[in-house]
């Protein structure tokens, strides 16, 4: 009764309480709705010469992608281009929200094949993305149509060759006597650098991404440069990941590894800060991460040269092997309103000078003229020979039909380096995930 | 004692059950008086979102648990498949049973330490007032910030395992949240850190209903600290038990964030709960119809245990 009186007193004092109770979820309400509404407002506002981008960010580096806009942007002066970067880790997520509720960015950055939630495949399955023009079909890196498209159309524009392998820390491998030239050789140095208090690899055991990295890496001398196409046959059910004597002793090399001293102490704990800090600091000689990052870490340790290199393979097998892949690329939304604006972009994005010019930017290949690149002198030195030669294929999960066998891989490859699973129970996990 | 507790639940009992007072409402309704504040319909926007947000959108979730949806596109309807595949799979099962040992593990351990930390500040300690205040701000801060400085507590290089190699106590150094057999219970330790808090507030409400007179009785009548506690207080803040505890369940069985940034489910599933996997599924994985499907199977556990755990603390059988 109490404070209801005094509610009433109140309430007779301040009448103006009764609108304002009123107006604060009204006004809410409108700040929300056009919250909401504004980004397809302004990207439909401004006509032909204005659109939208949206990227994945994982560091505090500039996006290649942005830099690559903006120089679009200093030479076309009366384009205007707006940022939508995401967090790398939800941009997947985010883009498909937005595509599916029809307020995604005009162009998106995807990926080839079906193995990731942007992978381009199941986009165009929902009818998501736009057919793209010639310019596209011409940067198709070599047998790769069918991950970028269907019947004959293409949708997505790739952007840059990524060498997926081993990034390592030159000054570092020096010190410890040079980068061992073959398995057997790297179980010595392991050993070696392990009583010295360093370590070969720097494992990021707690993030998945890495560790199915890691695995796929091992698979590619014993599972790719034996049989390129393994995964055609894998979807033609001629083969399972658990009756692949390849994939057998991948896994099994994991084991190997771990029991050799080759990683960091707690790398099963260890997240992507673990291979930065071991990798910058030289306290790790390599890590299993995307080639283009040699060029964030020699910024980032200023003493330290960083090259790009292959898993080594079996002693006299002469299998050595890298993933070399177009793993990003530029699509346009099928329900964007400034399409014209969009495919202008990618017309110009994908002319030499540009396509060049964001390699170096990004530290990686370029998409268009990789047999004329000077390999000598360079990070990319150690896999020039192997490029050159034609061994090397496209990064396996691109092709997978699925993101769960991928999940299947590098979850089960944590779990074998706790002792929690063994390499067939991983496999069989992984040909549970591709019948899904 | 009884007696003495009886009028006061009573009262509690009385605007629960929907009575309406005399005087304040029937009186006034038909003309303006002072009694009158709002009108019915003022509830309407409150009602639209609650309707809209917490009904319309789960249930539009629930029907996609019997499709194949991707959580783009078209999709088909495939009735109970996605439910045949949990409990298929054993990985799924583990989720389960790791998410009710999660569950049971924080509320039991959570209350035990809320109630003592409770009953150690009620009345004596004169700092009483800045240690409520501190045990109560984990449950205050962000659960997801917090999280990431347990992970930090708990990294092979963080602070436990130096001040393990700093008291010579070097081998037991592991990385707990990657180890196997140890990340359950670290991560059964930053939950139940986080619940006490919660469940210590509560208890310090049922225990300031607790009539000081009544133990002073008991005191005399001979009781010892343990008698008093186990027949005089224990039963009188039996309703904040019953609150506390299922509060804590409905909380435990379907925390998510700090578990996410702890482990991240890992070691190899090793901490996945129902609430992680249903992240996985319907978002990391695109399985949008398994995902929906395990967060109804998820749904219906936290109801069984919460109307189980209702009926098990009634306040008194005989009401």
């Amino acid at each position: 009764m109490k404070s209801e009186r005094l509610d009433m007193t109140q309430h007779r004092r301040y009448s103006g309480l009764k609108v304002g109770a009123l107006a604060v979820p009204t006004v809410a309400a409108l700040i929300l709705t056009g919250c909401s509404a504004s980004t397809g407002s302004s990207s439909s506002s401004g006509g032909s010469q204005e659109f939208s981008l949206s990227f994945a960010t994982s560091n505090t580096i500039e996006s290649p992608f942005q830099v690559l806009a903006e120089n679009y942007m200093k030479s076309h002066p009366n384009v205007k281009i707006t940022f939508n970067p995401q967090p790398n880790d939800s941009y997947d997520q985010t883009l498909r929200t937005q595509l599916q509720a029809g307020n995604a960015s005009d162009v998106v950055v995807t990926s080839p094949g079906s193995g990731t939630g942007r992978s381009i495949l199941p986009l165009v399955q929902a009818g998501f993305l736009e057919p793209l023009d010639d310019a596209a079909k011409q940067l198709l890196p070599e047998g790769s149509a069918s991950t970028f498209g269907s019947d004959g159309k293409v949708y997505g524009q790739a952007t840059e060759i990524t060498i997926s392998a081993l990034v390592s820390n030159e000054t570092a491998a020096d010190a410890a006597g040079g980068f061992p030239a073959d398995f057997s050789s790297l179980q010595q140095q392991c050993k070696a650098l392990e009583s010295s208090g360093k370590s070969l690899f720097a494992l990021a055991g707690s993030a998945p991404p890495n560790t199915g990295l890691m695995a796929m890496s091992l698979a590619a001398s014993r599972v790719y440069a034996e049989d390129p196409k393994w995964n055609d046959k894998r979807a033609a059910k001629e083969t399972t990941f658990a009756g692949s004597d390849g994939w057998k002793a991948a896994l099994e090399a994991v084991n190997t590894l771990k029991d050799a001293g080759c990683f960091q102490k707690g790398a099963a704990g260890g997240g992507f800060d673990a291979i930065t800090k071991g990798l910058a600091s030289g306290t790790s000689v390599s890590g299993f991460i995307p080639a283009p990052s040699w060029k964030q870490l020699q910024s980032a340790a200023g003493g330290s040269q960083f090259a790009v290199r292959p898993f080594p393979a079996e002693q006299g097998s002469g299998n050595s092997y890298v993933f070399a892949s177009a793993n990003y690329a530029f699509s346009i939304n099928a329900a964007s309103k400034n399409k014209d604006a969009a495919k202008a972009f990618l017309d110009w994005a994908a002319q030499p000078e540009q396509t060049k010019a964001f390699a170096e930017i990004d530290g990686a290949l370029p998409v268009s003229g990789l047999d004329k690149y000077d390999f000598d002198g360079g990070a990319y030195k150690n896999v020039g020979v192997l490029i050159k030669d034609g061994k090397y294929g496209p990064l396996p999960n691109i092709q997978w039909p699925n993101s769960a066998v991928y999940d299947a891989l590098a979850t089960g490859v944590q779990g074998i380096i706790t002792g929690q699973k063994s390499p067939d129970q991983v496999l069989q996990a992984m040909d549970a995930a591709w019948e899904q | 004692m009884t007696a003495t507790m009886q009028p006061k639940s009573e009262a509690a009992e009385a605007p629960r059950r929907g009575k309406r007072t005399p005087g304040t409402g029937e009186n006034t309704r038909p003309r303006r008086g002072p009694m009158q504040f709002g009108h019915w319909w003022w509830a309407l926007p409150g009602i639209a979102l609650v309707f809209a947000i917490h009904y319309v959108a789960t249930g539009i979730g629930g029907f996609f648990a019997f499709t194949n949806w991707t959580g783009i596109g078209s999709f088909k309807i495939t009735g109970w498949a996605n439910f045949e595949a949990i409990f298929k799979d054993p990985t799924k099962l583990g989720a389960l049973s790791n998410t009710l040992f999660l569950a049971f593990g924080s509320v039991l351990l959570g209350n035990i330490a809320g109630l003592v930390i409770a009953l150690g500040l009620n009345r004596v300690l004169k700092t009483r007032y800045i240690l409520r205040t501190l045990f109560f701000m984990p449950v205050v801060l962000s659960p997801l910030a917090t999280a990431y400085i347990w992970k930090y507590i708990f990294d092979f290089d963080g602070p436990l395992n130096a001040f393990l190699t700093a008291i010579g106590a070097g081998d037991q150094a592991k990385p707990w949240l990657a180890d196997p057999q140890w990340a359950i219970w670290t991560v059964l330790v930053v939950l139940v850190w986080s619940s006490t808090g919660f469940a210590m507030v509560i208890f310090m409400a049922g225990l300031a209903g607790v009539p000081v007179e009544v133990e002073e009785a008991a005191a005399i009548d001979g009781a010892n600290l343990w008698q008093r506690f186990r027949n005089v207080t224990l039963p009188a803040i039996r309703p904040a038990v019953a609150i506390a505890t299922t509060l804590g369940i409905v909380q435990g069985l379907r925390v998510f964030d700090p578990i996410m940034a702890l482990t991240g489910g890992g070691p190899a599933g090793a901490t996945e709960t129902l609430a992680t996997l249903v992240y996985k599924q319907a978002f990391a994985l695109g399985n949008f119809g398994g995902g929906a499907a395990l967060a109804l199977v998820l749904a219906a556990i936290i109801l069984i245990f919460a109307v189980l755990q209702q009926r098990l603390t009634r306040s008194n059988p005989e009401d």
